[in-house]
């Protein structure tokens, strides 16, 4: 790799409309030409939403950062903008490494299909060529613990052995920066020592976590950083050991 | 998720910066194509997974409907099986690849809506992959085409190469189509409906199962039917005919404008896309 790991963020705004039921109707949108812009900020019928604002962060290779706030503070907006899926409306990310997002259980997860052809699904969504997954097939498949349940339609899985397939799967292909959202909580003990160990292998390898949670025991566990959102504004980046500070401002 | 190891993003930079973007999310999209390929294969070994006959479903269903069709019709038009069955089979086959790529452009992005909003997969990758599965399913109907074909002699007239070259246009046309409704589709939730009951109205005033001389030569309904002329472009020479050169400078000017006007509304709702869903 010729570029050290790294997560270089300036000056973030990120805004997205938020369509409602009236604003996916094309009646509406249509009557709404036609008369000629009625009330409200938008023509597009939709309300604007800041989820970020004049976000500045820079992590390089090793850190951990955990990030808190309530809901709807925009962690998940900063780990969508981090994963490349949102696009800042201004500023800019720019990310040396490569992304692995776990952000929602769902992603390639097709509930018809085995977990074996969902691990095939997921690797081929995060660059892996046909033959790098079946070279790292049994390495994966060992570490779901899933055993003969891979060869079964994952609508079968309960809510933590999907968690595990997930998991496996996204965290099999060697990535750089990890993005995480709160649902590592998911899975019983065994898992969480493994997925643990795993997390901290990855961060051995130079990697970065971003993690969201409101758990601050996960978060200790696994930063060594915290940032704080509140509506889309970010606290400075500070030591996991001020952790308590940082709830209590 | 994405191999690239470097990844830069950044906010409105003008017009061109934005023309920019567009035109490398396609070009991102054509050097991943195999992934567009491995999720359409997905899609279509999914659908009829546990199924005895499996994707050959749709072979099957597709020649009862062109047995149906033509048996059926060639006695109500009074035309031979040999002229009609043939005409029938490469109509339906061919204009539902193109109904098939358009009806199906609906879902490209609202069914993406998990992948879309965690990746920085290409957007262009989930409409390869609406087309490559149905020219998947195109395939499976090949066995129908080739059987007609042969079974009525029209192999010794038919001109492949020019065939392929009106799939080709057929398929060019259809993919522009399809990623406006699938832009439309995410955006307004109206949209499906309207292109399904477009679709269902061509279909009836197209040649698929009627012959277009029985309208005679230049009517309204041939001469600016722009599926008539995907259609044509690829029966005409399975049929042993050669196209029109009206229908190929239609086909190509439709390709050049269509694609210019996809990239446009693309470049001024790819930022927007995946809030929409």
């Amino acid at each position: 790799m010729s570029h050290q790991v790294s997560i270089s963020v300036s000056g973030l705004s990120i805004r997205f409309p938020v369509y409602g039921v009236d604003a996916k109707s094309l009646k509406k949108s249509l009557a709404r030409v036609t008369v000629g812009g009625t009330l409200g900020s938008s023509m597009t019928g939709a309300t604007e939403v800041t989820a970020l604002s004049g976000l500045n962060l820079e992590l390089r290779a090793g850190d951990r950062l955990g990030l808190i706030g309530h809901n709807g503070s925009g962690k998940t907006t900063l780990l969508r903008a981090l994963s490349g899926a949102y696009e800042p409306d201004e500023g800019m990310i720019d990310v040396h490494g490569r992304i692995a997002a776990l952000l929602d259980l769902g992603l390639g997860i097709d509930p018809s299909a085995t977990g074996y052809d969902n691990i095939r699904l997921r690797g081929r969504i995060a660059g892996l060529s046909a033959k790098e997954i079946e070279a790292r097939m049994d390495e994966i498949a060992e570490f779901t613990g899933l055993g003969p349940f891979l060869a079964m339609p994952v609508k079968t899985y309960s809510a933590g052995m999907q968690a595990r397939l997930a998991f496996a799967a996204a965290t099999a292909v060697e990535a750089d920066v990890l993005l995480m959202d709160e649902w590592i909580a998911v899975g019983d003990s065994d898992f969480q020592k493994l997925a643990h160990k795993r997390l901290l292998n990855l961060v051995e390898r130079a990697g970065i976590l971003v993690l969201a949670s409101h758990d601050t025991d996960l978060l200790r566990l696994y930063c060594n950083k915290v940032m704080r959102l509140e509506g889309g504004i970010a606290s400075p980046v500070t030591d996991i050991r001020k952790l308590e500070e940082l709830l209590a401002a | 998720m994405d191999t690239a190891t470097h990844m830069l993003r950044t906010g409105r930079r003008g017009a061109l910066f934005e023309v920019n973007m567009a035109l490398r999310d396609f070009r991102t999209s054509i050097t991943r194509l195999g992934l567009a390929w491995s999720l359409a294969s997905h899609d279509v070994v999914s659908r009829y997974r546990g199924s005895i006959l499996g994707p050959f479903w749709i072979t099957l269903s597709m020649g009862l409907m062109v047995a149906g069709m033509g048996f059926l019709y060639a006695r109500l038009f009074a035309i031979s099986l040999h002229d009609f069955i043939p005409f029938v089979a490469t109509g339906i086959v061919f204009f539902g690849v193109i109904t098939g790529i358009i009806n199906e452009g609906c879902d490209t992005f609202v069914h993406a809506a998990g992948m879309l909003s965690q990746t920085s997969l290409p957007m262009f990758t989930f409409l390869w992959r609406t087309v490559l599965r149905n020219l998947i399913n195109l395939a499976h109907n090949f066995v129908i085409i080739v059987g007609v074909l042969i079974y009525f002699g029209y192999w010794r007239t038919m001109d492949l190469p020019v065939a392929g070259l009106g799939l080709l246009l057929l398929v060019v046309n259809a993919a522009w189509i399809s990623m406006l409704v699938a832009i439309a589709s995410a955006r307004f939730r109206d949209v499906p409906q309207i292109v399904i009951s477009v679709m269902q109205f061509v279909f009836f005033m197209t040649p698929v199962f009627w012959q277009p001389t029985r309208l005679g030569r230049a009517h309204a309904i041939l001469v600016y039917n722009p599926f008539y002329h995907m259609l044509e472009a690829v029966r005409a020479p399975l049929l042993g005919v050669q196209p029109d050169a009206h229908t190929y400078s239609l086909l190509a000017l439709m390709a050049i404008v269509g694609w210019a006007l996809t990239f446009f509304v693309f470049t001024r709702t790819r930022r927007r896309i995946v809030h929409y869903l």
